[in-house]
């Protein structure tokens, strides 16, 4: 067990001394993905607004609910859950998908997950420009003294983002149908989120199964800042962050289980 | 960390490496449902249990042919592969030549590309900061070095990638036949860059197939064979020996071809001779005196058909007879590859009285030096009667080679020189 820890504390000092390679991956992410479209950076907004107003039309429109200005509390919590959604469904190939750099050249493997989240974390913090546009043009402004909770409730969400990335990046090396399975997964997984309707119309009985679903105690966070400009709840935040903390012991522990034979499976 | 002695810069200790080689894996769920019986593997062992420990500072080669466990043996170094058992221990920044251009991303800039590559190579940004014009002026790409990759010419990108690889300031250097990256002149640039490096006290490993480029760089040869170091020395030895069992491996496939080709009845006559016939070989001939063993052999008896000039070669062979008495002329001749006649010698000069025969017997001609200059040759033998009959002549029995080296002789021949300004 104590051999075990000072493994562990020189796998993630190892990982600290490549931090420069984490920050070239993420830049060159940011920066390689829209070069050569006329948009370029531009898409970065363009796609999660699209796709926000197309569930507005739907949810605010046709699917009637009693929140006032829906589309803000839709935004406030679309926009978190894109970056883990993101961070999830790039995170499973991350490893796959580099199996040449992989088989050829020594760094930690951690490195790619972790440069998977933290350029979909990158990306996310530009949306919030969106967030903030939309909050002051509809009226409903910011509290300062809720923000302060922003940066903690972001964090927790990084790394709960980053533990599940860990164990599916290196559980897609053996076992390909993961990345399909994790897409599936997603997809139901929003609707068990309080995104696109709020927690009061969950039956009651039920009710402890989203709760149960760490995201949803993320997003209500986000909203609780945001769109009802409250401080958060201490319980859901310290539920997320026990999670969080959890997943990032797990994800590391399997993530360092299976990396010995990443160069030989791919 | 371990108790690394630290004046090795590498050691390998008993070190155990085998892969699962799958008939017909199925990765996906509905493959590994369906076909439970596809997952059988089978363990192909790499390497079988190799031990070398390499001192700092000093560069070693790693030979041996396909599939002998030298790259390997080279990823278990890096840390890509972990080994089944024994141990690695590898002092200080390692940095592989094995993937050039890792994480080059076609729409960005050279000089972007440079930091991306170095990053993953594990150098820190100020680090790069300080190399970048020193890398800059090895690619040669100074007018280009801010137009994206995607425009480069191959051998452009190959150079840019090469630049960063060999500035990355390692102590351990690992190099796997890459070498033959960019024109000539690059070539020459980057070998000459790799021994200033070897010269600041890098330790190398590298693997190749240039002997050139190995003898000019290594102080060490290790030749793996089967997953097992067969010989571990002095450059020049191990080499030597390396290329002398390939030469036999050659020989003896060019043997097993033989024996499908002269598959005929005069074919079997010369196949009952030696053990590595040349497909080529003919006989003709009455037989009333007729070969029946021919072989060459090394100065101390041996078995050989590759050796050196200067070497001493010996021809032994037997012959046999119904007519006992009976007067002949033994002959030989070295023919080059390309037909040109180089030796011949017979036992007894016109003039001389001709041996007499018993019903059999056994004959050699000992060669004290062998004069001639690096090539494969022909031997031919053949034995003649009194006036001239042919009894017995067999061509291209069996073919030699005489190993290379560095000479400033050329055609089939070597004579004892010095040149001198005068």
């Amino acid at each position: 067990m104590r051999k075990d820890i000072v493994l562990m504390k020189e796998r993630i000092r190892n990982i600290f001394s490549y931090s420069d390679m984490i920050g070239s991956l993420v830049k060159k992410e940011l920066r390689g993905k829209y070069k050569g479209s006329v948009l370029g950076f531009l898409w970065t907004f363009i796609n999660p607004l699209c796709q926000i107003i197309v569930y507005t039309i739907v949810f605010s429109v046709i699917v009637r609910n009693n929140l006032d200005k829906f589309y803000v509390y839709m935004i406030v919590g679309m926009i978190p859950w894109l970056f883990f959604d993101m961070s999830l469904r790039q995170g499973a190939g991350c490893i796959r998908y580099q199996g040449d750099m992989i088989k050829k050249i020594y760094f930690p493997r951690e490195v790619l997950p972790i440069a998977c989240v933290t350029s979909n974390f990158v990306n996310m913090l530009f949306c919030f420009v969106i967030v903030f546009a939309v909050l002051f043009i509809s009226g409903i402004g910011v509290r300062i003294e809720a923000l302060l909770f922003l940066p903690l409730v972001m964090a927790i969400e990084y790394f709960l983002s980053l533990g599940f990335a860990l164990i599916v990046s290196a559980g897609t090396v053996y076992f390909k149908e993961l990345e399909h399975i994790i897409t599936v997964i997603l997809m139901a997984w929003i609707y068990g989120t309080p995104i696109m309707y709020s927690m009061e119309f969950i039956p009651a009985n039920i009710k402890w199964l989203f709760k149960a679903n760490p995201m949803t105690s993320v997003i209500e966070s986000y909203h609780k800042i945001l769109y009802w400009k409250a401080l958060p709840s201490g319980k859901e935040l310290l539920y997320s962050a026990a999670f969080a903390l959890v997943m990032m012991v797990i994800g590391g522990l399997i993530f360092a289980r299976l990396d010995d034979n990443f160069a030989e499976e791919l | 960390m371990s108790g690394i002695d630290m004046q090795y810069s590498v050691q390998v200790t008993d070190v155990e490496k085998h892969f699962k080689v799958y008939m017909d894996k199925g990765s996906t769920l509905k493959e590994r449902v369906i076909f439970l019986q596809r997952n059988r593997y089978e363990n192909r062992q790499i390497l079988n249990g190799i031990s070398f420990k390499i001192p700092k500072g000093q560069a070693v080669g790693l030979i041996g042919r396909n599939g002998c466990g030298k790259s390997t043996t080279l990823k278990l170094l890096t840390r890509i592969l972990k080994p089944n058992s024994g141990t690695v221990d590898v002092e200080g920044r390692v940095s592989s030549l094995i993937e050039l251009g890792a994480g080059f991303h076609p729409d960005m800039s050279g000089r972007e590309n440079i930091y991306i590559n170095a990053t993953i190579f594990g150098l820190k940004k100020e680090e790069i900061d300080e190399r970048l014009d020193e890398i800059i002026a090895f690619s040669e790409l100074e007018e280009f070095i801010d137009n994206p990759v995607r425009t480069y010419s191959s051998g452009m990108y190959m150079r840019l990638a090469f630049a960063v690889a060999i500035n990355v300031n390692a102590d351990v250097l690992l190099i796997d036949e890459i070498l033959a990256v960019g024109d000539v002149s690059f070539q020459k640039k980057c070998f000459q860059r790799l021994k200033e490096i070897k010269e600041q006290g890098t330790t190398i490993v590298i693997v190749s197939h240039s002997m050139e480029q190995l003898y000019s760089i290594c102080d060490r040869l290790i030749w793996l064979e089967e997953g097992r170091i067969k010989e571990d020395g002095e450059p020049k030895l191990i080499a030597m020996h390396y290329l002398d069992s390939m030469e036999d491996e050659r020989i003896a496939k060019l043997a097993e071809v033989s024996r499908e080709k002269l598959a005929d009845e005069r074919g079997r006559s010369i196949l009952e001779l030696t053990q590595n016939v040349h497909p080529e070989a003919r006989r003709e001939g009455t037989h009333e005196v007729r070969f029946t063993k021919v072989d060459l052999y090394d100065g101390e008896g041996n078995p050989c058909q590759t050796f050196g000039t200067g070497d001493k070669v010996v021809l032994k062979f037997s012959y046999a007879t119904d007519t006992e008495g009976i007067k002949v002329n033994f002959n030989m001749d070295f023919v080059k590859d390309n037909w040109q006649y180089c030796y011949g010698s017979c036992f007894a000069k016109p003039g001389d009285e001709l041996p007499v025969l018993k019903k059999s017997g056994e004959v050699t001609f000992e060669i004290e030096k062998l004069m001639l200059l690096p090539g494969k040759y022909y031997l031919d033998i053949g034995i003649n009667g009194e006036h001239g009959e042919l009894y017995d002549n067999v061509r291209n029995i069996m073919q030699i080679t005489v190993r290379d080296y560095v000479h400033n002789e050329f055609g089939p021949c070597t004579f004892e020189h010095d040149w001198k300004l005068v």
